[in-house]
């Protein structure tokens, strides 16, 4: 199907306006012959890529600036918020180096526990079963305690009293 | 470009504050040339420019260094932009649009040095038109002429700034050509 004449008109505007002033160049033109014979035809393609070339040309001689000022403000912030990131990393680390010992002691001294117990199971002729079930309830006691003590602690809050009465 | 993206992403993975510095400096006149064309206001567009910076110590290691640092930088402000306007009021770039009502403009279209007075004044009147008629375009508009005519940057690359496809770029740009068309001519200011 041959391309009606707004097609033409459209795909030459098309062309004009992606590749800028450049496309209206006499290098670019020679290399799209087609684009060079439209706009030696039609005065209103012509006109357009007049006024395209103006428009970026313009648009290019619009000099927006970043003030001194506004630079060294965003740097000192930028190295502000490098450091606090810096301190919050070092603070994170810590933590995490806590956390690893907390877990390493809480294995070492569980083992060092089992084998006290079974060490005083053996010296008072106490059954395994006895001693093990000790163990655990020793181990078991803080987390116990301490849910207990909460509870306790939750029971004598004054009842509940709507702001209403 | 590849070897200087490269070296980038391995600084931002740091954090290098030398190296932000450093880029702080050369992307400074481009970034905030791009968000004040994309927000149409000077003073939010400052505050957009501080913030960017700071997502981009904060989110360095996500750039990734088979695209341009230039593209990574832009798409990260726009989103900031996207989301300052947000704040203001529940749309995406729209909330950008239609914001010539403001008093202050934010396009000052200074005298270039190094030409006659005729010159001087037909360049003036010139980017004066533009700089209406660019405060009268839709925000995506805006954006994609900025991106390809100011910023030099190829129809692919705007697309991944503005995450739109390739077909979409190349609309906004002839259509805000054309939208801008009416100001050369002279449209009133």
């Amino acid at each position: 199907m041959k391309p009606t004449n707004n097609d033409a008109h459209e795909r030459a505007r098309q062309l004009i306006a992606l590749a800028g002033p450049e496309a209206v160049s006499a290098d670019q033109l020679s290399s799209n012959a087609w684009l060079a014979a439209h706009l030696q035809g039609c005065a209103s393609c012509r006109a357009f890529a007049a006024n395209s070339v103006d428009a970026i040309h313009a648009l290019r001689a619009i000099p927006i600036a970043a003030g001194r000022a506004l630079v060294s403000t965003t740097q000192l912030r930028v190295r502000h918020r490098a450091l606090e990131l810096q301190r919050q990393r070092e603070r994170l680390w810590l933590v995490a180096v806590c956390c690893v010992a907390v877990a390493l002691s809480a294995l070492v001294s569980t083992f060092v526990l089992w084998r006290g117990f079974a060490w005083i199971a053996a010296r008072t002729h106490l059954a395994s079963s006895v001693w093990q079930v000790a163990f655990l309830v020793f181990c078991v006691m803080p987390t116990l305690i301490t849910a207990m003590l909460l509870l306790a602690k939750d029971n004598q809050l004054p009842p509940y009293t709507d702001y209403r009465g | 470009m590849a070897q200087e993206s490269t070296e980038i992403a391995r600084g931002l993975r740091r954090r290098d504050p030398d190296l932000l510095d450093r880029l702080i400096e050369q992307y400074q006149h481009r970034l905030l040339r791009y968000l004040v064309y994309l927000t149409g206001r000077r003073e939010l567009a400052e505050d957009l420019f501080q913030e960017t910076w700071i997502r981009v110590l904060e989110r360095g290691h996500q750039f990734n260094d088979k695209y341009a640092f230039s593209t990574w930088l832009f798409a990260v402000a726009r989103n900031l932009a996207i989301d300052a306007m947000r704040r203001k009021q529940p749309s995406s770039l729209d909330g950008l649009m239609n914001n010539h009502d403001d008093d202050d403009a934010p396009f000052d279209v200074p005298a270039t040095a190094h030409a006659s007075a005729f010159d001087l004044t037909l360049q003036r009147e010139q980017g004066e038109h533009i700089a209406a008629g660019m405060q009268h375009l839709p925000a995506e508009y805006r954006e994609a002429l900025v991106l390809r005519f100011q910023e030099g940057m190829s129809l692919e690359e705007i697309a991944t700034v503005a995450r739109v496809p390739l077909g979409t770029v190349k609309s906004r740009i002839y259509r805000g050509l054309s939208a801008l068309e009416p100001w050369l001519r002279g449209a009133p200011l």
